[in-house]
């Protein structure tokens, strides 16, 4: 032991310095990603997009049985699910047809009066790879990268509903930063009363809207759909229905299936054109009222003669 | 004699990876993404101290940055920070860990949780100070009562799944090797 001792002693400054070396390292990081963000996210997407779908093995088949349980689970309920369904199945008949008649009565006005709608969005759909891994964080990683074609800031949805946006992009894989993440903020529409306001995640699965003018003519159960203010987004993009929360904040009931999110759509989402110039006044070619500018030449020739 | 030592070492050093992956791999996995109302307790954070804590030549401290650093790239934590505070820790344990062994658990157990304590709130006050947006708190103390009550499963699991026991005096040196 007493061996170990000496051979210790000798070595503890020099560890003692490689390791307070290896600390100011990480927080040097730390300072560089506080100062510098975009460029050590980089690293990080890079670091990601190298290891995460190496693993994508281990978590395919673990992924494949928490699924066959909660199905298993579902078996249970099977009768009662089969008699609900059906209803649904009954509703969403009576809905369709009356979707079917609204559709042809919109197309009829539409061409009535000759409106240009927004071009189509299309889209691009990535698998779920795997999600932050820590309970503060709200995001998932999908299949699809910059490879496909993927830009930052393109929204996503599931089928239904907005689910987030791509926030870092790798060659292989992007990251989605979902709706309920503390740092997503979206400019959203109320719709029948058409009242703007802002949705911030705040890590609960129902957002609470913030910015709202006037909370009087907002109502539970109202739609909500992304505004497209700030280019950030395209509009109408359906988000949720608002809802009331128990600490008596609005917030907004997502519809996206945030239970069960394995497929994301990446809208292809065309930056809007941005008209910056007032555009020019329309006036006659050049002809100038007032007082005339004194000639340069006329002025000379008064100073010579004054002289 | 000394290459048999050194094998068994790296052995288990190759373990504390797998598990570290192991760990993070599993927090990774996409199953419900619904944000969560309750915290799991911390385990790799768990494991790293009871590592160190009985065998520190197992974990050595470039592992643990290594693996910590990984971890906050994965994890979408802020880089560098949470690792450089885990090895501070690691470090206090390691220095301590011949006083460790002649303490009874509850006593060490007491410590860890200090130093978990200090950690977690210098990691809330760095990030405060640099205006980061942060956790919030309730989760966050919420996994860090989970980790500290998780701790003697750990401990327990090493020691019967891994073999990772507080060296007892002299067994070491029957193969000749240095602690």
């Amino acid at each position: 032991m007493a061996r170990d001792k000496t051979s210790e002693d000798y070595f503890a400054p020099v560890r003692r310095l490689l390791v307070g070396v290896l600390v100011l390292a990480l927080l040097g990081v730390f300072a560089v990603w506080r100062i510098d963000s975009p460029r050590v996210e980089k690293f990080r997407i890079a670091v990601i997009d190298r290891v995460l779908p190496s693993f994508d093995w281990v978590m395919a088949p673990v992924n494949g049985i928490a699924n066959l349980v909660v199905d298993f689970q579902s078996y249970q309920r099977l009768a009662a699910q089969n008699q609900d369904l059906r209803r649904e199945l009954q509703q969403m008949k009576a809905w369709r047809e009356a979707a079917l008649q609204l559709e042809q009565e919109n197309a009829k006005l539409l061409d009535l009066n000759n409106v240009r709608l927004d071009p189509k969005l299309t889209f691009v759909t990535g698998v779920v790879l795997a999600d932050s891994g820590s309970p503060f964080r709200q995001s998932v990683l999908l299949n699809v990268g910059a490879r496909d074609g993927i830009i930052d800031g393109w929204p996503t949805m599931d089928g239904i509903g907005l689910a987030g946006r791509i926030a870092g992009v790798g060659r292989e894989t992007s990251r989605v930063l979902l709706l309920t993440d503390t740092s997503s903020r979206i400019p959203v529409t109320i719709l029948p009363s058409g009242q703007r306001a802002i949705l911030s995640g705040d890590n609960t699965l129902n957002p609470p809207l913030d910015f709202l003018e006037d909370r009087a003519v907002v109502r539970p159960g109202d739609r909500v759909v992304s505004s497209g203010d700030g280019g950030v987004f395209p509009a109408d993009l359906l988000v949720g229905q608002v809802a009331l929360g128990t600490d008596n904040r609005l917030r907004v009931r997502l519809a996206a299936d945030y239970q069960r999110l394995e497929f994301l759509r990446v809208l292809r989402a065309q930056p809007h054109e941005i008209i910056s110039d007032p555009g020019g006044l329309l006036t006659p070619e050049i002809e100038f009222f007032g007082p005339a500018i004194p000639d340069p030449a006329a002025l000379s020739d008064a100073g010579s003669v004054d002289g | 004699m000394a290459d048999f030592a050194d094998t068994r070492i790296w052995a288990k050093r190759a373990v504390f990876l797998l598990l570290a992956g192991v760990i993070t791999i599993a927090h990774l996995i996409p199953l419900d993404l619904r944000p969560a109302t309750w915290a799991a307790p911390d385990i790799l954070l768990a494991l790293v101290c009871v590592w160190v804590a009985r065998r520190p030549e197992y974990v050595p401290v470039y592992i643990v940055g290594a693996v910590f650093f990984m971890t906050d790239l994965l994890l979408q934590r802020p880089p560098g920070l949470w690792a450089a505070l885990v090895i501070l820790l690691t470090e206090a344990i390691r220095t301590r860990h011949r006083d460790l062994r002649a303490m009874p658990f509850l006593a060490e157990w007491g410590f860890v949780m200090l130093g978990l304590l200090v950690i977690t709130l210098a990691n809330r006050f760095v990030l405060a100070i640099v205006l980061t947006p942060q956790a919030p708190l309730g989760l966050t103390m919420m996994q860090l009562g989970a980790t500290i009550l998780v701790y003697p499963v750990v401990v327990l699991a090493a020691y019967v799944l891994f073999g990772v026991a507080h060296p007892a005096p002299g067994d070491m040196r029957k193969i000749g090797q240095q602690v």
